[in-house]
């Protein structure tokens, strides 16, 4: 076979292997980055849930913890609820105000004893507990999910695919953990 | 321990019975081989010496099994009535293999048996054990025709414990590759780099998996894994946790020849430590994990 033939051959073969080998490392990555977004969203229904429940608490213990329902009304900044499109700094902050709230909130009632006992109350307590775990396993997925990519996307040679489109290393969501230990129920 | 007596005396008895048959059996033997080749008299002695021998180790290991029998019916019972809240041992049945097959990391055996059945609670935790024995079925083609032997692939105990948190969908953590399932199990890595290195991860939901093992709950499952020689598996299905240790043993196994004493008592209650641990390390006693009344 003529010699520019072979040379012509392997090269196309060669263009051909980093052809398939670009399209499949964009594939993970996207993969990786759609459940980057999934994970974001799960904290999304979390931090909403928590809001949510702590709302009802709130309410039922407007007459014991005035001071919080107050700070609750006038520090949480989104009333209604967590609104679309926050960046994951905004919703750390969301986090602290809720846990903010939550803590006071502990603090307050502890002078109430008869509330402490109290079914709803003990319920509602259960349920924000609850809710603060599944707050923390969306957390949790998130940051491995972002650790996973953002290892791909600095590691050579797929950091030259990640640059191609644009993928930049995302954020982790940090967790406060002194204000995490304050929201703790214990059982 | 006065109620350990007739048991022992019992033991004693059909050990003693074996330990005379079988040498009487092994001197017929002998004798035979070695100055009965060519005399008819000795051969019938032998021969009378030999059955003298069976017939004693066949009295002695029933009796022993009658003995095993009561013990593990009368005295064991009574005793895992004091070590289990609401103990329940029934050591003839054990679970059915659709249950064991619950857990859905088990694969499917040719052949199965299950004893030693315990049902009760500790510290509030409803759960359900026995010893189980998986087998799988192999044939060999040979010049003298097919051999079909049964070899084991899972020798230990499996437990059924009531876990009543809500969450979605399954969860498996095994120290080995789980088997095909209808259910899309996948495989996923927790964020402990020692934890991954023990455990394999799988879950029908990644949510879930991180709900469920939290960072403490990766410690003290590594825990358990050092603390318990055994492949250990664990799942989570249905407000059920399924544990699995294949560890080669059997529990409240009274051997012969070996003293039936309170040492070997306190051994059977060190049978419930692995669950213990379960339901200590893992915290199923919190009210979090316990049916709400």
């Amino acid at each position: 076979m003529n010699p520019f033939v072979i040379v012509l051959l392997v090269l196309l073969g060669l263009v051909l292997a980093i052809g398939l080998w670009y399209i499949s490392t964009m594939n993970a990555l996207r993969r990786l980055e759609v459940k980057v977004e999934e994970a974001d969203s799960g904290i999304d229904v979390a931090l909403t849930k928590r809001f949510d429940a702590l709302s009802k608490l709130v309410g039922a213990t407007k007459g014991y913890a005035k001071h919080e329902a107050e700070l609750f009304e006038k520090v949480t900044k989104w009333r209604k609820g967590l609104p679309d499109q926050l960046s994951m700094e905004q919703k750390q902050e969301f986090q602290s105000r809720l846990n903010e709230v939550q803590s006071g909130i502990n603090v307050a009632v502890e002078n109430y004893p008869d509330l402490k006992a109290d079914k709803v109350f003990i319920n509602l307590q259960n349920s924000i507990n609850e809710v603060e775990e599944h707050l923390q396993a969306a957390r949790r997925l998130y940051n491995s999910n972002v650790s996973t990519i953002n290892q791909r996307i600095v590691t050579f040679p797929t950091s030259i695919v990640a640059g191609m489109i644009a993928l930049a290393k995302k954020e982790f969501f940090e967790a406060d953990t002194e204000k995490r230990a304050d929201v703790e129920v214990s059982f | 321990m006065d109620a350990l007596k007739p048991y022992q005396e019992t033991k004693k008895a059909a050990e003693k019975k074996i330990l005379i048959g079988g040498p009487l059996a092994v001197l017929a033997v002998a004798l035979f081989l070695l100055v009965g080749l060519n005399s008819q008299v000795i051969q019938i002695l032998a021969g009378i010496i030999f059955l003298a021998g069976v017939i004693l180790i066949i009295i002695g290991s029933v009796a022993f099994s009658k003995m095993v029998r009561t013990f593990k019916t009368t005295f064991l019972k009574e005793k895992i009535g004091e070590w289990v809240e609401n103990g329940v041992y029934e050591p003839n049945r054990g679970l059915a293999l659709n249950e064991v097959y619950q857990c859905e990391f088990m694969r499917h055996a040719d052949r199965f048996h299950a004893e030693d059945y315990i049902r009760g609670s500790l510290d509030g935790v409803q759960f359900e054990m026995c010893d189980i024995k998986l087998e799988e079925r192999r044939v060999e083609h040979t010049k003298n025709g097919t051999r079909t032997y049964y070899v084991p692939f899972f020798t230990g105990q499996f437990y059924a414990v009531d876990f009543n948190k809500n969450f979605n969908g399954a969860l498996q953590v095994l120290e080995t590759e789980r088997p095909r399932s209808k259910r899309p199990f996948k495989k996923i890595k927790m964020e402990s780099v020692k934890f991954n290195k023990i455990y394999k991860t799988y879950t029908t939901n990644d949510h879930t998996a991180f709900y469920l093992i939290t960072p403490q709950m990766m410690e003290r499952m590594m825990k358990i894994e050092q603390d318990h020689p055994g492949n250990i598996g664990f799942a989570f299905i249905d407000n059920k946790m399924y544990l699995a240790i294949d560890n080669n043993r059997s529990l409240l196994e009274v051997q012969m020849f070996r003293p039936l004493d309170e040492r070997r008592i306190e051994a059977f209650k060190d049978d419930f430590k692995l669950i213990q641990d379960v339901i200590h390390e893992l915290k199923l006693n919190q009210n979090i994990f316990k049916e709400i009344a």
